[in-house]
């Protein structure tokens, strides 16, 4: 064992020293390697970056509510399914009445509009957001309660704005910092598309959640919205955000919801829902699902392009394999077996694709934890991906080292000699 | 006389033909040659001769297009590519007449290739590389590249190379043709101590005074041996 080891550690020192005597060539074969795996590596550090960040706004949601929505707002966002969300009924102030009396397992519910980000204009004065507001929310209920926004001035906005499509907003931190730098905003005019609005609570700051800021916020009373910004009440589309009694019951909760809607909407049994009911679980798994496609993507580029890496090293150990037929020669004469000659060119291909691998790790951790650093999380590694990588960069060295080895360790001493 | 000594090499009716479209090179024509443990042989012979055919046969580079090779009572053609690469890795120390040392390698490293593949130690390998090394007079010499050196200091490294693994049978192509009378001389005295030691010494040569050392000449003369005493 012992005698085995020290064999191979000789080999290895040898290919090592062979390399180092031919930088160039070793430089221009780790190169094919290198990007193929820093490509893998880095997208893989920042999809895990992405699976951190959505783990974060979902555990920053309660995870007791759950959502009604025309559509998955996921797979809307990427586009496939737009036309068929687009032939589902929008849902209406009447149903999320019915809703509202019918649930007996729902302790909070809220109707909500918004717009995010929005392209209206906030100002005080003259003075102008700069910005896009991020998040321009109208809703009905005690929304702030269900996002998890807290008050640190004013109050919440109540049954009679609602009823009274009273012009008061809830504004936060990011709007006092700009338009109010030195005043409290409460009880101050904030003018939404020059429509004045009385500012009546300032929400404690959140901070960031994937580089964009939770405290570019601005909200209304839904009544409101309906009746400045919305248009007709009948054409609202509305999402509903609901929430259990607690985390154990959502369950039931959300079967609840669904067979009641179901009853409104007289959807015969067997039909599937035209209405898309999102709990946090589904979120992720959308999300999971998603990353699994561009994952399976990935894959498969950085498979085409270690395999044409690949061919490249097969390619270069056939063209130094000509050019050492002498040194082949040489050696055997002087008692190398075919196993030596064999193992010498087998494990200089292994390694140099490992070499390669573990520079194309470092380069793609660096590139994908740059990204992370935008989205201010703190650096992530791909652990099973590194490893995949280094399985995957051996078995390639193997692979496409074993032709020339097998040739090189054929030669016969005496015609290798004389090549020239 | 000396009392009757085994056969370790025997060559019956061995020709190297190469065969090269429209001519017929014998380089090799019909040898027999029987060479016994401990002998002391001179070859010489005009150029093109078929002296380093003879020699790569003798070392198991080539193969004999017609006859047999016995190297030790065993028939060389019997044998698999490991046993070969044995007895050339343990049994025999050739000197090439083009030397062939490895280019990349520095003259300790190309001295330290033959005891690579007879599985020593990385300690052991080196000391007895230095040791042959100084045997040959390069102990100066040893982290410099074959491009760095003399013909002459080439050989040498290629003599010290063939000598590292301690072989019973030396085999040297015109070993000191590229050497100084002096130093020339001190490698024949290493040669004459290895035959007292019981060593096996077939050696090529152009030069009178080497054949003169040996205590059995060959004559080879268009792949045919003409004297053998
Ligand atoms: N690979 C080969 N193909 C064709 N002919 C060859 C080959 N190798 C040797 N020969 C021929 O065989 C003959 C003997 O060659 P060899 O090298 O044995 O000569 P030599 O006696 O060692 O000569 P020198 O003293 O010049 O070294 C030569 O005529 C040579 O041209
Ligand atoms: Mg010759």
């Amino acid at each position: 064992m012992n005698r085995i080891i020290n064999y191979l550690i000789d080999v290895i020192r040898g290919v090592l020293f062979y390399f180092s005597q031919t930088k160039l060539r070793t430089a221009l074969t780790l190169l094919g390697i290198t990007v193929g795996v820093s490509s893998i590596i880095a997208i893989m550090t920042v999809l895990a970056t992405f699976e951190k960040t959505t783990d974060q706004i979902v555990s920053d949601v309660r995870t007791n509510v759950f959502y009604i929505t025309r559509e998955n707002p996921i797979e809307v966002s990427f586009g496939d399914n737009n036309k068929w969300a687009r032939n589902k009924p929008k849902i209406t102030w009447n149903e999320y009445e019915q809703l509202k009396r019918s649930l007996k397992l729902i302790e909070n519910m809220s109707a909500v509009v918004s717009e995010e980000p929005s392209d209206r204009t906030f100002s005080v004065g003259k003075k102008e957001f700069k910005s896009r507001i991020q998040s321009f929310w109208a809703a009905d209920g005690d929304i702030l309660s269900l996002y998890k926004y807290d008050i640190i001035d004013g109050r919440n906005i109540q049954e009679v704005d609602i009823n009274n499509r009273s012009r008061v907003a809830i504004v936060g931190s990011d709007i006092k910092k700009e338009l109010f730098p030195f005043k409290n905003p409460v009880g101050e005019t904030i003018k939404i598309d020059n429509i004045p609005f009385e500012i009546i609570a300032l929400t404690e700051e959140k901070g960031e959640l994937a580089g964009q800021s939770m405290d570019s916020m601005v909200g209304i009373p839904i009544s409101t919205y309906l009746k400045y910004f919305g248009g007709n009440w009948r054409r609202a589309d509305l999402q509903l955000v609901l929430e259990s009694e607690s985390i154990e019951n959502i369950d039931d909760a959300t079967d609840e919801a669904i067979g009641v809607f179901r009853a409104i909407r007289k959807i015969p049994p067997g039909d599937p829902n035209n209405f898309y009911i999102a709990t946090n679980d589904q979120l992720m798994d959308t999300f999971g699902e998603f990353t699994g496609y561009l994952k399976t993507f990935v894959g498969l580029i950085t498979g085409i392009s270690l395999l044409v890496a690949g061919i490249g090293i097969a390619n270069i150990m056939l063209v130094s394999l000509n050019e050492r037929i002498k040194e082949i020669g040489i050696r055997k004469a002087l008692g190398a077996r075919r196993s030596d000659i064999f193992l010498q060119f087998l494990i200089e291909a292994i390694l140099i694709s490992l070499l390669g691998g573990i520079i194309g790790i470092f380069i793609g951790l660096s590139f994908g934890n740059v990204v992370a650093l935008f989205l201010e999380q703190s650096p992530v590694i791909p652990i099973d991906w590194v490893f995949y990588s280094l399985q995957i960069c051996a078995s390639m060295g193997i692979i496409f080292g074993l032709y020339p080895a097998i040739k090189a360790s054929k030669l016969n001493p005496i015609d290798s000699m004389r090549f020239d | 006389m000396t009392k009757s000594r085994r056969e370790i090499i025997g060559i019956k009716s061995v020709s190297k033909i190469y065969n090269l479209g429209d001519t017929i090179v014998k380089a090799l024509d019909n040898v027999s040659l029987s060479i016994n443990e401990n002998d002391y042989i001179s070859i010489m012979g005009p150029s093109g001769s078929g002296k380093s055919t003879l020699m790569n046969i003798i070392g198991c580079l080539d193969v004999p297009t017609k006859g047999t090779y016995k190297f030790n009572n065993e028939k060389i053609s019997d044998m698999n590519d490991n046993q070969l690469a044995n007895i050339r890795n343990e049994k025999i120390g050739f000197v090439f007449q083009t030397f062939n040392l490895l280019p990349k390698l520095n003259s300790i490293q190309n001295v330290e290739v033959p005891l690579v593949y007879s599985s020593l130690g990385r300690a052991e390998r080196s000391l007895k590389a230095k040791k042959a090394l100084k045997i040959v007079g390069l102990e100066d010499r040893m982290s410099h590249k074959p491009n760095e050196l003399s013909g002459g200091q080439r050989q040498r490294v290629a003599i010290a190379r063939a000598l590292v693994n301690e072989p019973s049978i030396i085999l040297a192509d015109e070993p000191t043709g590229n050497l100084d009378s002096k130093s020339g001389t001190e490698i024949l005295n290493f040669f004459d101590s290895l035959h007292k030691a019981g060593n096996t010494l077939i050696i090529v040569t152009h030069e009178d005074s080497v054949a003169k050392r040996a205590k059995r000449r060959i004559e080879i003369f268009d792949g045919k041996i003409t004297l053998d005493e």
